[in-house]
């Protein structure tokens, strides 16, 4: 499965998000494994340490510790998350944030197995941890990612597509599928019509056609999907268990989901701008510069505030809980603010994603006063 | 989960199994049968989502678009079962989209048929809902395309089962658990629609096939994590055991009971220049070399020496009969190994061994005895000309064995075919230079082709030789030079004492004893060299006195049509 079955994760330095969606800087082949979804704790190992040296007499618990920072902790993220949809939504408690929880966990243990060689270097022990344990943690996800689906036929037709919607995205999105269907295609067209009369840039190797590329290697496109995809099942999935109409509350919900999830895709590409540019991978940083993109990045956090201060204006948020949205948009743009000027890589790969557990909190504490 | 019915509960461990088993399955692609496993796996998760979502359904509309949905993953199941099978087990060439597309026609057409809305009642003659203790289903009447449908998706079944079971009995313990575990998940979802399709289901109407999959899903699940279904696949086996076959660099040629040859490889048909598409259907005694000598029993039969496209070589031939599971005999197969390499290796030892057992002891011992002689009388001329003789004698012995060393070093590239005409000119040029009185005649005519460079060694050791061990004032040798059927045959007479027949016997059997045995190397020089490169020596006595040494070589240059003759006859 390495070869083609690699889901959202970044093998950068240990960090990632749940909405990162382009190809790492030390890796810009198309066909090599790259992630968007992202791991947030481990660290990268000091340079010049070999790859495998920092796992060597990494004990039980400390591999446990790598297990739970990885996909665990991304499922608990996406869970929450989905709780704040609910909440914002107002419809009752459902199963949806376990089912979101559930696929989250599938698909980034699915991602963190099929690129534990490309994390090697960024997160040594969950690499190990995927390399040891690989076939185990797969089994976990696939009935992890069955039990989602059995919960989600319970909910309805639609939360059956909502729940098959990450998987779906991920097998046309991140594994070779699309470029090997590509390839079949071509080959069968170029069995039609002679190589002679095809457009430039095509190959001998792709059957006389252009690359069909996967998307997670198409720049904004692959931002756009990631964040499209999970925006949608989070903010779905609750309305599509309760069983109630999709009001106006839903789209504002989306939107909040959407462009936070832009934002919390485009920080790590700060991080990484030296390493983009030296390879060529153009982002947001690369290209307007990092304190443009911090200014974009508090833009689209702007927009946020904006989006959700109308909708509690529209009375379709209550303004306590816009008032922790509020407190999570302060986090981002805190977090934003560090972006290009602290050291500790890790810090936004997990601080982005660490806003939503304070929103969380925040809710969960405005729930409990009442 | 609150308000599903009992049955939807127990559908949903089928859902998660199942699931699970498709994810992983969808893992191991591109690996021989894993796309089709997927598809198999996701199509009994479709039909069995579709179920739940009937169940769940509060209307007979509601319902019934949901049965019809069904249908997706009712005609995908035994469709993605064959290509699994065929393709997990190594039949892979039957996986064509032709064949695809022909097992997906029936599919193809229920599917239109539902999507129509059955017009004329071929799938389902009349539905109604049944309200029963573990759910609310639609209870169908069928059709008679459902009927087709059941037997179609049997036979399917049962074909695609036929290969799974052979893998039960193989040796290999991993896929045994393989085959079983894959049997089981097949053979439950199949009892419980034939318990459906006999009325035997305690709920009447109810189709308790998704149930089972609950079933199918844990065996596949336990095939793809224990027994490392897709991971070890036994696929490759049966294109590797054709591929050591084709490939061996021995012939092979199968025939079959009733003495047609059934299959030859590829070795065998450029070694013995054999078409292999005519060949096929051939009696075998037209087609595989001596088969007459292979008739009786079973084992190692020859050497044989036989004509191929390397020239004559001699081939040791193992015979087994082929057997079927019953012990039966069903053909016999004959591998040609050459050991023409193997034979010069072993005479090269012996003759080495002799010469360092007899050859050069007795020369050491005639060296030390006349040099005792020499202590006591220092001026004995007689005795230093001996030991000087010995000596040289030692000398010339050591550069012979060095030629038989670079003639058959199998590390160096041979050299490239000379003109004949270059070899026995030389020859000739050297042999006036070393022996002036020699008269030396070459034939007028000699055939403008190309021998192996082999050969350049044996006529000049056949023509030192000749005058060499020529007792006549004036030596004579002759070298003749002809062509025919891709073969070049060059003569080399004397008017000498002759080769003694008990050197010639050494020689034709190809074995030394310490009794009878050889004079020094050359003849095996001569001997090895011919045989090297596919050729034959012959030994004739000249009138009235002398030898003829006639050496038949394969041209160096010659196309496979001119020595097609060479080779058409087997038994030659």
């Amino acid at each position: 499965m390495a070869e083609n079955t690699d889901p959202p994760s970044e093998p950068l330095d240990g960090t990632e998000s749940l909405n990162r969606s382009r190809p790492p800087a030390s890796d810009p082949s198309p066909s090599a494994s790259a992630s968007d979804a992202p791991a947030r704790h481990e660290a990268a190992p000091p340079a010049g340490e070999p790859l495998d040296s920092a796992p060597t007499g990494v004990d039980a618990a400390g591999l446990l510790r790598a297990f739970a920072a990885g996909a665990p902790f991304i499922a608990l993220v996406a869970a929450v998350e989905t709780l704040i949809a609910t909440a914002l939504l107002g419809v009752g408690l459902t199963v949806a944030p376990l089912v979101v929880g559930l696929v989250t966990f599938a698909v980034y243990t699915v991602d963190h197995v099929a690129d534990a060689d490309a994390d090697a270097a960024s997160t040594p022990r969950r690499a190990l941890l995927a390399r040891r344990y690989g076939d185990q943690q797969m089994v976990a996800a696939a009935l992890g990612y069955g039990l989602a689906v059995a919960l989600a036929v319970a909910g309805g037709p639609l939360a059956l597509a909502l729940t098959l919607l990450p998987g779906a995205c991920w097998v046309v999105y991140a594994s070779d599928w699309l470029p090997d269907v590509g390839r079949a295609v071509g080959g069968a067209v170029a069995a039609v019509i002679p190589r002679g009369r095809l457009g430039s840039g095509s190959t001998a190797a792709d059957g006389g056609y252009r690359h069909v590329p996967r998307l997670k290697d198409v720049l904004v496109l692959n931002s756009v999907v990631v964040a499209a995809a999970w925006a949608a099942a989070l903010t779905l999935l609750p309305v599509a268990f309760a069983g109630v109409a999709a009001g106006p509350a839903v789209a504002v919900v989306f939107a909040y989901f959407f462009l936070r999830s832009f934002v919390d895709a485009e920080l790590p590409n700060v991080r990484d701008v030296e390493a983009d540019a030296a390879v060529g991978v153009e982002t947001l940083p690369v290209v307007f510069g990092v304190a443009r993109t911090r200014w974009l990045l508090y833009g689209v956090d702007g927009v946020v505030a904006v989006v959700v201060t109308s909708a509690a204006v529209a009375g379709l948020f209550a303004w306590p809980l816009v008032a922790a949205l509020g407190v999570g948009l302060a986090a981002s743009l805190f977090v934003t603010s560090l972006a290009g000027r602290v050291d500790d890589a890790s810090v936004l790969g997990v601080a982005p994603d660490g806003t939503y557990l304070l929103v969380g909190a925040v809710i969960a504490g405005v729930r409990l006063i009442g | 989960m609150i308000g599903l019915s009992s049955l939807s509960v127990a559908l949903l461990a089928a859902v998660v199994t199942g699931t699970s088993a498709a994810i992983l399955a969808w893992r191991e692609r591109p690996d021989a049968g894993a796309t089709w496993l997927s598809l198999l796996l996701a199509g009994q998760v479709w039909w069995t989502v579709f179920l739940v979502l009937e169940l769940e359904a509060a209307t007979l509309a509601a319902k019934a678009l949901w049965y019809d949905v069904q249908w997706v993953g009712v005609v995908m199941v035994p469709v993605a079962w064959l290509l699994f099978a065929l393709e997990y087990t190594g039949r892979d060439r039957y996986v064509r989209p032709g064949v695809v597309a022909a097992v997906c026609v029936a599919p193809a057409v229920t599917l239109l048929v539902v999507a129509a809305g059955d017009p004329y009642g071929l799938v389902v003659v009349d539905r109604e809902v049944s309200d029963t203790m573990v759910g609310s289903f639609l209870r169908v009447d069928p059709g008679p395309w459902y009927y087709v449908m059941a037997g179609y998706t049997y036979l399917l079944g049962i074909i695609g089962s036929v290969p799974i079971l052979q893998l039960v009995r193989d040796e290999a313990r991993p896929f045994q658990g393989q085959s079983a575990a894959l049997l089981v998940g097949t053979a439950a979802p199949w009892i419980s629609s034939i318990v459906y399709l006999s009325g035997a289901v305690p709920v009447p109407g109810l189709d308790p096939t998704p149930l089972a999959f609950a079933v199918s899903g844990v065996a596949y699940l336990l095939a793809l994590s224990r027994f490392r279904l897709l991971t070890l696949t036994p696929a490759p086996r049966r294109r590797a055991r054709q591929l050591v076959f084709e490939q061996l660099h021995d012939p092979v040629f199968v025939v079959g009971t009733e003495g047609y040859v059934l299959d030859l490889n590829r070795c065998a048909a450029e070694v013995f220049g054999v078409d292999r598409r005519t060949a096929i259907g051939e009696a075998a005694t037209a087609v595989v070399p001596h088969y007459d000598e292979l008739q009786t029993g079973q084992g190692d039969v020859g050497p044989l020496s036989i004509v191929g496209e390397n020239g004559r070589r001699p081939y040791e031939v193992t015979v087994r009969d082929v057997t079927d599971d019953h012990g039966r005999a069903v053909g016999r197969l004959a591998v040609y190994h050459d050991v023409g390499e193997y034979i010069i290796q072993q005479q090269r030892l012996n003759v080495l061994n002799r010469v360092f057992r007899h050859d050069i002891r007795t020369e050491t011992n005639l060296i030390q005895g006349y040099t005792d002689r020499l202590e006591t009388t220092p001026g004995d001329e007689r005795a230093l000309s001996v030991v000087k003789e010995s000596a040289a004698r030692i000398y010339q012995l050591s550069e012979r064995t060095k030629a038989a060393s670079d003639l058959f070093d199998p590390v160096s590239e041979p050299d490239p075919p000379l003109p004949v005409a270059t070899i026995i000119e030389d020859a000739a040029a050297d042999l006036r230079d070393r022996w002036p009185r020699a008269q030396v005649s070459v034939c007028d005519e000699v055939p403008d082709v190309r021998v192996p460079a082999t050969l350049q060694a044996v006529v000049e050791n056949l023509c030192s030789n000749a005058v060499q061990h020529n007792d006549a004032d004036r030596p004579s040798v002759w070298i003749e030079a002809s062509t025919a059927d891709g073969w070049v045959e060059l003569s080399i007479a004397d008017d000498g004492p002759g080769i003694a027949p008990a050197e010639r016997a050494v020689l034709t059997q190809g074995v030394e004893t310490p009794l009878e045995h050889a004079s020094g190397v050359g003849l095996w020089i001569v001997k090895w060299g011919v045989e090297t490169i596919g050729g034959r020596v012959s030994f004739a006595d000249r009138e009235p006195t002398g030898t003829v040494v006639t050496v038949s070589a394969p041209m160096g240059d010659a196309t496979e049509g001119e020595r097609s003759g060479a080779v058409a006859d087997p038994g030659r």
